[in-house]
């Protein structure tokens, strides 16, 4: 994905030839699906709200100001959208204290299966509370990219660390057996 | 427990990296696409019409101004008879009529009941707008 393939379809969409959209659509739709899956855990909703973004790209496309990289600003505007479709209609999560534990930490090879791990960490990422959630979803998005994560939320890189901080602390707090795995396998 | 903390939150970090990647469906580039087209051939967004709703604005801030000074007043004025009617109370009975007494705490009621008609509108107007304008932006 080239930032150049983005300025010279956003200068020709902006002189009139709509069809112009249709390569930063294509260029972008799988981050910007995947971005709103992360939120909704919902690909119908995902695709919605993607589509959502898009529209809205499109008629804010003369605000970008080329200073900025097209994908930093498309994926502001895009998780702005998504924050607020989600405090609208929030996704089906389950509270923090329901997150259920696995069935055995410690099953008969010493660790635990990585499926169910990785879904119970989700659920209780899904579970905290908005502002720290949605810190860990465009952290790892971003493939722990904090600035870049902090652009997309609109906030300083300071307030993100605090959050992100936050997020891992309850998180911790929480699931204290499952993320304390490994060091029993390594014991 | 700093290295304890660390290998959590490494193990957090190997979960929540590993990608569960999506792919858009068959037709949501067309689909996208359709919408924006509709998007560009729609009329473009009436104006809100300011030159008219100017006049009408401040005409309304005008009497709101008017609302507040006239209670201030009304405030100002009770406070001040009711001053003087602990003063005439003060007096020998026999010089109430002359100091007309009754007449300021007649006056003295009528205040306080306008004033509270009035802060009552003042709040139900303040509420409704309120309640109208939230209304408006969880629609949009």
């Amino acid at each position: 994905m080239s930032a150049s393939d983005d300025q010279s379809d956003v200068g020709r969409v902006l002189a009139g030839d709509i069809s112009a959209f249709e390569g930063i659509v294509r260029r972008w739709q799988g981050p910007l699906i995947n971005l709103a899956y992360r939120f909704c855990h919902d690909r119908g909703r995902a695709e919605e709200m993607a589509q959502e973004a898009f529209i809205r790209a499109y008629r804010a496309l003369a605000q970008w100001r080329k200073d900025a990289v097209f994908s930093t600003w498309l994926f502001a505007l895009a998780t702005n959208l998504y924050r607020s479709e989600l405090r609208r209609i929030p996704a089906s999560t389950v509270p923090l204290e329901d997150v259920p534990e696995p069935r055995d930490a410690r099953p008969s090879d010493g660790g635990l299966e990585d499926h169910d791990r990785d879904v119970t960490v989700r659920r209780a990422v899904g579970a905290l509370p908005a502002k720290y959630r949605e810190a860990l979803i465009l952290f790892y998005f971003h493939d722990m990219d904090v600035s870049t994560a902090a652009r997309s939320l609109g906030l300083p890189e300071g307030t993100v660390k605090a959050r992100l901080s936050r997020g891992r602390e309850i998180l911790r707090s929480k699931l204290p057996q499952l993320l304390a795995v490994p060091r029993l396998k390594e014991a | 427990m700093t290295r304890l903390i660390k290998s959590e939150d490494d193990e957090m970090n190997r979960i929540l990296s590993r990608k569960e990647e999506i792919l858009p469906s068959s037709g949501f580039a067309a689909s996208v696409m359709d919408a924006v087209r509709r998007e560009a051939a729609a009329p473009p967004p009436i104006p809100f019409p300011w030159k008219r709703a100017l006049p009408v604005l401040v005409a309304g801030g005008f009497v709101l101004v008017m609302v507040f000074v006239t209670l201030v007043v009304a405030i100002v004025q009770v406070i001040k008879s009711s001053a003087t009617a602990q003063f005439s109370t003060s007096l020998p009975s026999m010089l109430a009529p002359i100091f007309g007494l009754q007449g300021l705490q007649g006056l003295q009621r009528n205040l306080v009941g306008a004033a509270g008609w009035s802060v009552l509108a003042l709040l139900v107007a303040f509420i409704s707008v309120k309640l109208s304008m939230r209304l408006a932006a969880s629609r949009v």
